[in-house]
């Protein structure tokens, strides 16, 4: 399995999918979820998808045809990539923290108030 | 490319407005009173030579489109071998000697077009943030001067690009916004920078008017991508771009596909293998 590379926007879509990990999302709606332009989103999905993270399929025809527009890509995140998103985005968090020096961190009770 | 087509004499109401030699060199006399003319008056001849007989796409002599970057250089007060490279910057294409500029107007000349040549207009902004245009005295940096020819090639393209074909017109236009805009303001270049960013977006503007247009330009987009894909990404982004209702929002929707069709193209065509750190 391959790693995505996990920048800013990355992470974005990421949070996006996992507010609700059982429903499927198209781009564009993932643009907006996600508050990032389609140039960037598609690039992305494609390869969440190239490492396995996400899965896509075309709508079902019953609802496109129902309601008279071409077919949707739906994008879902799989079990595992749900798992493994979790994990680097934890992981992202942590590491960030860690970056700063001790010193920052060292008192969070006195230090949680400056502005 | 741009030679000699048998169009006629541009009968285009900017022809009227195209500067001469004699209101270049009176601009660069403005900022510099003691700017050597006889240099200008040589780049221009060397211009007329070697452009000869080609056109721009609008029908005016090519010299027009030389005159005009000259002159949007002079008016940026740069300096008169600035304003020769301006006039050249399009020489290389020509038969004229490589040579040839160096011999008749120094170095300084040749290698100001040599550089205007490979700028990357998109790393100035990190590289020149903070730097202001300098004073008349102490001259622009040689960043600055390539720059500001550079910017001034593209904005007198931009005056002219009624001529050009539509979807060459929107990548020029968001490339003009995105890139060369606000190079010139953080050049210190704000007039340039205001017009080149209303010339852009008005060419953006009213393309945003048909649907037909956003949707062959993504079937155009699909080519950039691996032959296999290009039927599913042309569905998926006609599906969503039926989404969107207003045509303001399917034009910005396109051109940022357009704009990442490049990412989304190398990841299509990347192996599927662990990213390097």
């Amino acid at each position: 399995m391959g790693m995505p590379r996990m920048t800013l926007q990355t992470q974005l879509v990421l949070r996006a999918l996992l507010e609700d990990p059982a429903r499927q999302r198209y781009g564009l709606e993932l643009c907006e979820l996600a508050g990032l332009p389609s140039g960037t989103i598609y690039p992305i999905l494609a390869r969440l998808e190239q490492v396995g993270w996400l899965e896509s399929s075309w709508e079902d025809p019953a609802v496109h045809e129902a309601e008279g527009r071409p077919r949707r890509r739906f994008y879902g995140i799989t079990q595992d990539g749900a798992e493994e998103a979790r994990e680097a985005l934890a992981r992202t968090y942590r590491s960030r923290k860690q970056s700063l020096p001790g010193w920052v961190s060292a008192n969070p009770a006195t230090g949680g108030g400056a502005s | 490319m741009r030679r000699q087509r048998r169009v006629p004499p541009s009968l285009t109401a900017r022809t009227d407005l195209t500067p001469t030699l004699e209101s270049v060199v009176a601009e660069v006399r403005s900022h510099h009173p003691d700017a050597d003319a006889g240099l200008l008056e040589r780049a221009h001849a060397e211009a007329s030579v070697w452009h000869a007989g080609q056109r721009r796409r609008s029908g005016d002599p090519y010299l027009t489109h030389c005159l005009a970057v000259a002159a949007i250089v002079a008016e940026a007060r740069m300096p008169s071998p600035v304003v020769c490279a301006a006039l050249l910057h399009d020489v290389e294409d020509t038969a004229c000697p490589p040579q040839r500029i160096a011999d008749q107007l120094g170095q300084e000349v040749a290698d100001l077009i040599a550089a205007v040549r490979t700028a990357e207009v998109s790393a100035y902004p990190r590289a020149g943030r903070g730097t202001t245009l300098a004073s008349d005295a102490i001259g622009p940096s040689w960043e600055t001067a390539v720059l500001a020819i550079r910017l001034a090639d593209r904005l007198h393209n931009m005056r002219t690009i009624a001529f050009v074909a539509q979807t060459k017109q929107l990548l020029k236009a968001r490339e003009t916004l995105d890139v060369f805009a606000p190079a010139a303001s953080a050049a210190g270049l704000e007039a340039v920078g205001r017009e080149l960013q209303d010339l852009a977006s008005a060419v953006l503007r009213p393309a945003a008017s048909s649907y037909a247009v956003t949707g062959r330009l993504l079937a155009v987009l699909t080519l950039l991508l691996p032959s296999r894909q290009r039927a599913r990404w042309q569905e998926e982004w006609t599906a969503d771009l039926a989404t969107l209702t207003t045509r303001r929002a399917r034009t910005r929707f396109t051109l940022h596909v357009l704009f990442g069709a490049p990412r989304l193209s190398t990841t299509l065509r990347r192996p599927f293998r662990r990213e390097r750190r």
